[in-house]
This record gives C-alpha cells, sequence and structure tokens, in this order.
C-alpha cells in the first residue's frame, strides 16, 4: 500500500492500447504503477512508458510509475533474484494486459506463446507477492462461436473464430484454476471491440472499428487521385465517378454473412469501468464491457458516406454468390476487412449482470455519428497512428 | 575544389561510356580512336591531370580536346548511372588546350624512341603512343588498393600475332608489359610502368550456332556481345556490362545471377586462346597445355598469359521468360527460398538483394534512393528482395509454393511509379492487411490494378526526377519497354552499374553454403568490421550456384576516392575483411575467398568449391 492507501499495482501490456490507457487513468487517481514490460528495438522500456504518459498528458505524475524491463516467458520474469524479491514485497495487485492480439492462424506458435505460455512467470510472481487480486484483461469473443447469449461465466465452447479467441478462452481457464489452487482473488473483464474517446477521438491504436473505415478511405483516395490528377480512366473503367453534388461515386458492395451487430465501446468507457472494477469487484467476477447499443455495419457504412463524401456504399447480408463479379475496389477492401468480418455482423448477446451491477447501470455510449466523427477526424489527423507522437 | 573538377575525379572508371548501353550512340571520337583517352572517360582523367599540373599539354592533348564536339551523350550515360554530367568537365577540357594556346604556351611534343620504334613497326604509327596525354589516362582508376603509375607506353594491337611479337619485344628488351581490358580491375592490375597493351581494338565476333558457342576476341565488352547474341534468339552469361569477356574471364570468371543456371569459372566457355609469356600461343585443348582447369588456393599467382580469345557458351532462350521480385521480412526466409528454388532447379537467374541496392538500382537519383529505401524498409516492410528470371513453368510453381511476388507489371508499375510512393498513404494500410500472411495483398488479383491506379507510373513521371534538360531525354528512354523488362534489365546487368553511384566501393566477394547461420555471421563481422573504421557497408547480393550447393556472396564496403584519410581506412577493412575469409575458410574448410580466384578464372567450378 502507498500512503495515500492505494495498493501498488503491478501492470503488464502498458505498452499496448488498453493497458497504456488504464495506466494513465490510474495514476491520475493516485495509483502506483510497476509496469512489467519489454523494450522495443531502439527504445528502452521507461522511454516508451515516458513518451505515452507525455501523449496522455500526465508524464508530469512519472513518479508514479516505476519500469521493470521483464520477460514473462522467463523464469523469474527475467530478472534478478533480488529485484524480484523486492517486487514481490512491494505489489499488492496485478492487472495482467499484456496480449498478442493477432488473428492470423499463420501467428498461431507466436499467439499462444504471448497469451499462455507467458502466463506462468506472472502467475507465480502474484502467487510469491501474495498478491490480494489479479485482474485479468480478456475479452467478451472468448465466447466462441454458435453461441448467441454469452454469460458472465467461464467459456467452455471449444470453437472460436480466430486463434486470438481460443488463446484467451484458454488462458481464462488456466488463471481461473491457478488462482483458485493458490487463493488469489481474481477478476476477469471482458471487453467488445475499443475504439477511441468519444469525447475527444483520442486512441493510441486504429485497427478494428478503424480498418474498415481506413481502407475504404484508402481505396477511395487512390480513385480521387486519378480522378482530379490523371483523368479518370481507370476509375472510369470501374464505374467510379464524382457526382453532381460533389461526391465520389465509389461501387463497393460488402457482404456479411447475415443481419448482425458491430459491438462497440470507447476506451474512455473502458478504463472508468475496468477501474470501477478494480475497486469494488467480488472474488471470481466475470465482467462483459460490451455495449447494450445496436450498432450495425449499415449504420457504419451511412457514417462513412457522410463523412467522407462518398456514396455507392452497400451492405449486403447473405452471402456472397459464388459467380459474382468483383470490382477491383470489392476485391481489395474483402481482403481488408476479412480478418474483421466475423465480428461486423455479430448475432451474440453479452450478459453484463456483473457488469450493470458493480458499475450502478453505466452503459457506453451509443455509437452516433458525432462519436464517429469525432474518432474518425482524429485518426486522419494523426495518419492512422504514423504521426501520432509528432 | 570547383565542381567541374570534382567531377572529372569522381569518374567512376567503369568503362560504361564506351558501350551503347542507353542506345544513345557512343562517344564518336572513342569508337574512331580506340585509346581511352577520346572517351568521357579518359578525357575526365586527361582534365584531372591538366588542371592539377601532373602533365603539360601535348599534341595528344590538343587532339583529344579537339575531338569532343560536346555533344552530350556522355551525359545521358553518366547521369543514368551516377548522375554525374562530364560533358562540363569536356567543355573544360576544350577550354583549357584553347586558353593555354591562345596564350602562347608550348605544347609538348612526343618524342619516338628506340622501343616505341620497334612497338610500332609491329602494330603501326597510329596504335602505339608514350604521348603523356594518352598514358595518363591510363595511370590510374579508383582502385583503393593500387598507386597510380604512369606507363611509358600505350598499344593497341589489332591481332594474336602482332600480341605475341609484342611480348616479345618487351621480354627481350627487359620492359614490363600489362594487359588492360576495360581497366576495371579493382586491385589495380591493369596499372603498370612500362607497356599498357590495351585490347579494345580487337573485337572479333564469330558465332558457331551448331556448336553453340560465340568465338570472341579480347576487346568484345559483356554487353554488346550479349546484345549480338540476343539478335540471334541466344544468351550469354555475362557479368558487367563494360566488362570484357575474355579479360573477365581471365581475372575472377564470370558471374552473375543467371550462375544458378549457367555456372560460373569455366562452365562458361568451351575453349580460349592465349598467348604465353614467351609470345607463344597455346589453347586450352591442347593436351600439352597449362592445366588452367586446376583451381589452387593462393592468393599470389602469375597470369598464365594473356587471353586472344574465348569461345563462349550460347544459351537457349524461351518465349516466355518473366522476371519477378519476390519480398521477404528476413534474408533467412530469402536464403531458404532461393535455396529450394535453386536445389530444384526453378528459375534460371536467382539473386537476394537487399533494400540499399534495390533502391538504388531502381532510384534516378541517390536522393530518391534514399527517399525510396526507407519506403521500402518502413512503409512496405520489404527489407529483401529475391530477383528470379524464369520461364512460365517456373514462374508458376513460385506462385504454387506460396510466395507472393511482384510480378513484371507490378514491377513497372513500381519502377515507373517511384516517385508517387513517397506521397502514397495507403502504404501503411498494405502493411497492416499483411498482418496473417506478410505480402498477400500482392495475391490479389486485382490489386495489380489499384496499385497501377495509385502510382500512375510512367515514363513522364519517372523523368521528373532527373535534371531538367535531361527530363526530354529520360522520359524517351524509359518509354522503351527493355528498360522496366527484368530480363533484359538482369541479362544485361544494367541497373547494378548504379550500385557506385553513392560512392565507388570495394567488394568481399566469397563462395560458401547457403548456410543461414554462415552468411549472418559474415554479414555481422563485415558490418563491425567497416563500422570499426566508419566506412559505409552493405550487404550486396547473393547468388545460388551449382545446384543450391554453394552460393556466391558479394558485400560491399563503400569509399570516397578523394579523401586520402577514407582511402586508408578502406585498405584496413579490405585486409581485416579477407582475414576474416581466411580464418572461416580454414575453420570451416567450404568458404573461399574471392581474392583466391584472381588469375584462375579458367578453373572448373568444382575444383574451386569442392576442392
Amino acid at each position: 500500500m502507498t500512503l495515500n492507501n492505494k495498493p501498488v499495482i503491478a501492470l503488464t501490456g502498458a505498452t499496448g492500447f488498453l493497458g497504456s490507457h488504464l495506466m494513465a487513468s490510474l495514476i491520475t487517481k493516485g495509483y502506483t504503477i510497476i509496469v512489467f514490460g519489454r523494450p522495443a528495438k531502439n527504445e528502452s522500456l521507461k522511454d516508451r512508458i515516458f513518451r505515452l504518459l507525455k501523449w496522455f498528458g500526465v508524464d508530469n505524475m512519472s513518479d508514479q510509475v516505476t519500469c521493470i524491463e521483464t520477460d514473462l516467458s522467463q523464469d523469474n520474469l527475467g530478472i534478478s533474484t533480488g529485484e524480484y524479491s523486492r517486487l514481490r514485497s512491494v505489489v499488492d495487485s496485478v492487472i495482467h494486459c499484456a496480449s498478442d492480439t493477432s488473428f492470423s492462424e499463420s501467428k498461431r506458435e507466436k499467439v499462444m506463446a504471448a497469451n499462455i505460455n507467458n502466463l506462468k512467470g506472472i502467475l507465480e510472481f502474484s502467487k510469491n507477492a501474495h498478491v490480494n487480486f489479479f485482474h485479468y484483461i480478456s475479452t467478451t469473443y472468448v465466447a466462441g462461436t454458435g453461441v448467441t447469449y454469452c454469460k458472465e461465466t467461464l467459456s467452455s465452447v471449444k470453437t472460436f473464430t480466430n486463434v486470438y479467441e481460443e488463446s484467451k478462452a484458454a488462458a481464462e481457464n488456466i488463471i481461473s484454476r491457478f488462482c483458485d489452487k493458490n487463493d488469489i482473488p481474481l477478476s476477469i473483464i471482458r471487453p467488445s471491440i475499443v475504439y477511441g474517446n468519444s469525447q475527444t477521438g483520442r486512441s493510441l491504436k486504429f485497427n478494428a472499428l478503424y480498418f474498415p473505415v481506413r481502407s475504404a478511405q484508402s481505396i477511395r483516395d487512390i480513385y480521387l487521385n486519378d480522378l482530379m490528377n490523371n483523368g479518370g480512366l481507370k476509375a472510369a473503367k470501374n464505374g467510379i465517378f464524382i457526382d453532381k453534388e460533389g461526391y465520389l461515386f465509389l461501387p463497393l458492395k460488402i457482404y456479411l454473412p447475415y443481419e448482425g451487430d458491430i459491438n462497440i465501446i470507447p476506451v474512455d468507457y473502458f478504463v472508468n469501468t475496468t477501474i470501477k472494477i478494480i475497486e469494488n469487484c467480488s472474488i471470481n467476477g466475470i465482467y462483459h464491457l460490451a455495449n447494450p447499443y445496436r450498432t450495425t455495419m449499415k449504420i457504419v457504412a451511412k457514417y462513412y458516406e457522410q463523412l467522407m463524401k462518398v456514396r455507392g456504399v452497400e451492405i449486403i447480408y447473405g452471402p456472397m454468390p459464388n459467380d459474382l463479379l468483383r470490382n477491383p475496389v470489392e476485391e481489395l477492401f474483402d481482403r481488408f476487412i476479412e480478418p474483421y468480418r466475423p465480428y461486423l455482423s455479430d448475432n451474440r448477446v453479452f450478459d453484463r449482470t456483473n457488469t450493470t451491477l458493480i458499475t450502478d447501470n453505466i452503459n457506453p455510449p451509443e455509437f452516433t455519428y458525432d462519436i464517429f466523427k469525432t474518432c474518425m477526424e482524429y485518426a486522419i489527423k494523426v495518419n492512422w497512428g504514423a504521426s501520432i507522437f509528432e | 575544389m570547383n565542381e567541374i573538377l570534382k567531377t572529372a575525379k569522381n569518374c567512376r572508371h567503369y568503362a560504361m561510356c564506351k558501350i551503347d548501353f542507353l542506345d544513345s550512340g557512343v562517344c564518336a571520337s572513342g569508337l574512331e580512336k580506340h585509346f581511352v583517352s577520346f572517351y568521357p572517360q579518359g578525357r575526365m582523367i586527361l582534365y584531372e591531370a591538366l588542371a592539377e599540373n601532373k602533365i603539360s599539354v601535348t599534341e595528344k592533348c590538343v587532339e583529344i580536346a579537339d575531338s569532343c564536339d560536346l555533344c552530350g551523350k556522355c551525359d545521358y550515360q553518366c547521369y543514368f548511372l551516377n548522375e554525374m554530367r562530364p560533358t562540363k568537365v569536356m567543355g573544360a577540357l576544350k577550354n583549357h588546350v584553347e586558353t593555354y594556346i591562345k596564350n602562347g604556351g608550348e605544347i609538348k611534343p612526343a618524342k619516338e624512341d628506340a622501343i616505341l620504334t620497334e612497338i610500332r613497326k609491329i602494330v603501326g604509327n597510329d596504335w602505339a603512343t608514350n604521348d603523356e596525354g594518352i598514358t595518363v589516362t591510363y595511370s590510374h582508376d579508383l582502385s583503393a588498393i593500387s598507386e597510380p603509375k604512369m606507363p611509358d607506353y600505350v598499344v593497341m594491337p589489332n591481332t594474336k600475332e602482332e600480341i605475341a611479337s609484342l611480348v616479345k619485344l618487351c621480354k627481350k628488351n627487359n620492359i614490363p608489359y600489362t594487359i588492360r581490358g576495360n581497366g576495371q580491375n579493382l586491385l589495380g592490375f591493369a596499372i603498370n610502368e612500362g607497356v599498357i597493351i590495351d585490347l579494345n581494338r580487337m573485337k572479333t565476333i564469330e558465332f558457331d550456332e551448331k556448336n553453340w558457342l560465340v568465338k570472341v576476341g579480347p576487346g568484345i565488352a559483356a554487353f554488346d556481345l550479349q546484345k549480338q547474341a540476343q539478335k540471334r534468339g541466344y544468351r550469354i552469361n555475362a557479368a558487367e556490362p563494360a566488362a570484357l569477356l575474355c579479360a573477365n574471364i581471365m581475372c575472377s570468371g564470370i558471374m552473375s545471377t543467371f550462375s544458378t543456371t549457367y555456372g560460373i569459372n569455366a562452365d562458361n566457355f568451351i575453349n580460349a586462346e592465349f598467348v604465353d609469356h614467351n609470345g607463344s600461343f597455346f589453347n586450352l585443348n591442347e593436351t600439352s597445355s597449362p592445366n588452367l582447369y586446376s583451381y589452387k588456393n593462393l592468393e599470389h599467382k602469375n597470369s598464365p598469359g594473356i587471353c586472344v580469345s574465348a569461345d563462349i557458351r550460347l544459351h537457349p532462350v524461351t518465349d516466355d521468360e518473366k522476371g519477378i521480385l519476390v519480398p521477404f521480412e528476413t534474408l533467412n526466409n530469402a536464403l531458404d527460398f532461393i535455396k529450394d528454388c535453386s536445389v530444384r532447379h526453378i528459375g534460371l537467374a536467382l539473386g537476394v538483394v537487399g533494400a540499399e541496392y534495390i533502391s538504388t538500382f531502381l532510384s534516378p537519383t541517390k536522393k530518391m534512393a534514399s527517399d525510396i529505401k526507407n519506403i521500402f524498409i518502413d512503409k512496405l516492410n520489404i527489407p529483401w528482395l529475391v530477383v528470379v528470371i524464369g520461364d512460365k513453368y517456373a514462374i508458376r510453381s513460385i506462385g504454387e509454393m506460396g510466395y507472393p511476388f511482384f510480378d513484371q507489371d507490378l514491377f513497372r508499375s513500381l519502377y515507373l511509379g517511384l516517385p508517387s510512393l513517397k506521397n502514397a498513404q495507403w502504404l501503411e494500410m498494405a502493411k497492416d492487411l499483411s498482418d496473417d500472411e506478410p505480402y498477400s495483398y500482392l495475391k490479389v488479383k486485382s490489386f495489380a490494378e489499384l496499385f497501377e491506379t495509385a502510382l500512375s507510373p510512367s515514363a513522364k513521371l519517372y523523368a521528373q526526377e532527373v535534371d531538367k534538360d535531361l527530363i526530354p531525354f529520360f522520359e524517351k528512354l524509359f518509354s522503351l519497354p527493355e528498360m522496366t523488362d527484368l530480363v533484359w534489365l538482369n541479362m544485361y546487368r544494367i541497373m547494378s552499374t548504379r550500385l557506385g553511384r553513392k560512392k565507388p566501393f570495394l567488394p568481399a566477394l566469397l563462395y560458401l553454403p547457403i548456410d543461414k547461420k554462415l552468411i549472418n555471421e559474415f554479414c555481422d563481422k563485415f558490418r563491425l568490421i567497416a563500422e570499426k573504421y566508419h566506412i559505409d557497408n552493405d550487404f550486396g547480393f547473393i547468388t545460388p550456384i551449382d545446384n543450391g550447393k554453394r552460393c556466391i556472396f558479394e558485400y560491399d564496403f563503400f569509399y570516397d576516392y578523394n579523401d586520402p584519410d577514407e582511402i586508408q581506412r578502406i585498405r584496413q577493412v579490405g585486409m581485416e575483411a579477407n582475414m576474416l575469409i581466411d580464418e572461416y575458410s580454414v575453420k570451416t574448410g567450404v568458404v573461399k575467398g574471392h581474392p583466391y580466384v584472381l588469375y584462375q578464372g579458367f578453373c572448373r567450378k568444382e575444383n574451386l568449391l569442392y576442392s
């Protein structure tokens, strides 16, 4: 415990999207954070964290953060015995947020190593440190496929959309058994798809929701350039033109297997709710941080058309005909969104009983055009993350 | 130092101004007079010598200066390769000589001596000289190892009999003689005192199609022979385009990316004729001839004689040959790929290159090469590429092996659309798109069309990057299909000559197994050696040979020829790199350093690689 009676939290994944937002909020609330992380190729962990704190505007609180370069795949976290012992005596609780979020089957080994094999080090540390809580940041999608109502309980499903879901579900079970065996109080926090701050649009990562928008924007720019600077022959060949109102007509039929939603929450909701859970949770509680308001790709497409001054985007539910001729825009877009397609029309409903109870029924905001606009304008401003620290 | 003198002193001495590789014509006086002095390369050296008062104005200086009509062809060629404009130097040379004469300067006459008289009896008056205006142009090159040496005479024989007589004359008078092809030897072997025998008049080419060979005189450059062979539907294995075939075989053996299937050393010829050091003839097919097919791992060897002709092997060509570029995230993956292809006999030519090289080859300027290199690494995530030339079956096989690649059409878009790449926002997205499988966007059928739409490639766009007054020429040049044809570019090796644009370079060349650990160790250690002496360095290329059992590996060290301190440092680097190769040669028993091959280029590759 620190002087202000806040527990000292060891946090993994602090350089990632959710972890960094969580770290920034926790220190503004007076927590002391010990970051377990790795240096980048040309940057120490301390420099990485300081750069992030600066971006969040909380670098004046950097004395509340201690950086420990660790390797979760190593015994004793890859740190010296003395350092390990010292940390064991000061850490009160652990938030394990580090994760490999790749969906790619070709990266199975890497994903499994990061999300499952690396658990051993952090769990052993938690046991040795006698932590008063182990909080695991998971995902609602451990629910797997073939389930319509997803409860806030451990998943026993065996089929998943991708290796990421599979690894997170397996990790939950491993952590649960370990904590149960070693009397470590556990909470599992399962966010759905997280986008940027609903008020400011700020975000550190621009995947998931952003990816289809970014893909469509890139394709739009390619053809706009062709129309504006190169005579537009290529555009014309594919039925792309600028209409009388100045909108770009971009014929883009997006096929989704069936009607469904995309479940998205803003990162500010994730952070606020997670901290509430950390501060008030019950032992072995599982919490779905999902959005009860429906958002469909039809809505996102409409928002996209409005913001980007584009027409011609069509969402079609049902199987894509086998003999359907796709134009280059559609073919590339299909390829772009393939990994995300299962999340774009989702029929699963996520139980929010535990979350509602602990957060006094605070819901994430409905995904409005204003939020979409704020988030996408920020993403474009920072060139989808490429110039975020400039 | 003024810009003109700086240009003159930076002539790369690659002799590319002696071949018509851009189809823009070659310096007319050079073609007539043959001495290097009458080509732009020679005039650059001559201007430097006059500007720095190393020699006085001689009769030949006047003739050389007068013979230039400032047509500007050398600007096209030199700018293409090195971003240099020699025409300014040509103008300065003319101006220097004219001003000297106008101011009443004395023109130094060449004095004929007894030896020159004898030499002229052999080759004729026009083809031997001791005029310093000529001899100075043969006195140095950009070798980091050698020191300049002023020859006493430069002679241009026209027949093997003349060469034999010259050898006998030199021997009788105890005068050293040195054979010169196009003077590109990196160790300064084409520089000496005494007599320089320049073979550039001996340009005979005799095809013997029934026996799949072509007999060439020692003055034939790889580019010129390839052109003739191509016209007849054949291909030869050619090294640097301006390298003379006979000299090339003599020094180190011919090697190129086509060596994957055409081989190295003795694989490239059927017979060769020599004049020995007594002025007698022998050819390799005689049982009494020296055994030049053998190989000894010795650094210092004597030349077996003067190669006066070689019967070069002709290779068949099919009309479905194409070039592709296969991208890789790591060198190890690229090595696995070339080994696999080579073992399976897939592809005619294979070569691994890094981002530095591909960006240098493709870019019209140094600045753009630097920008494009960053784009390749950071935005496209392509630090390594394998160039493959193959027929439709080979290319199809690579597709079936699951490798995404830039085909000929995508390559053309990439090449002529390079200026658009700098501002392409969508590149980042292409990288993200490949999270599940690197470069998988290349497998999307319509990607080529989008890529072309996005880059708007054209000769006009590409030419905008060059000096304003050269734009029309470059626009026309890059409209030629061959300039963006990977097969043509590789078989003529035009692009690789851009490698010395930033600085001249000293290559470490070695033969070794395609062993990832070994190759990575060499890369790391070469880099460390170079960094110790603050020398720019980079991976050159790797080409598999002999069914993937071995490969040719080049690692390059770049240096400023005009910086004496850097010359000292590059010499240290060269020495330590050779010591490293020696160390591994002993330790592994499978590594062979290229310096040992010098003068053994006629050896059987099996004797070189496996003995």
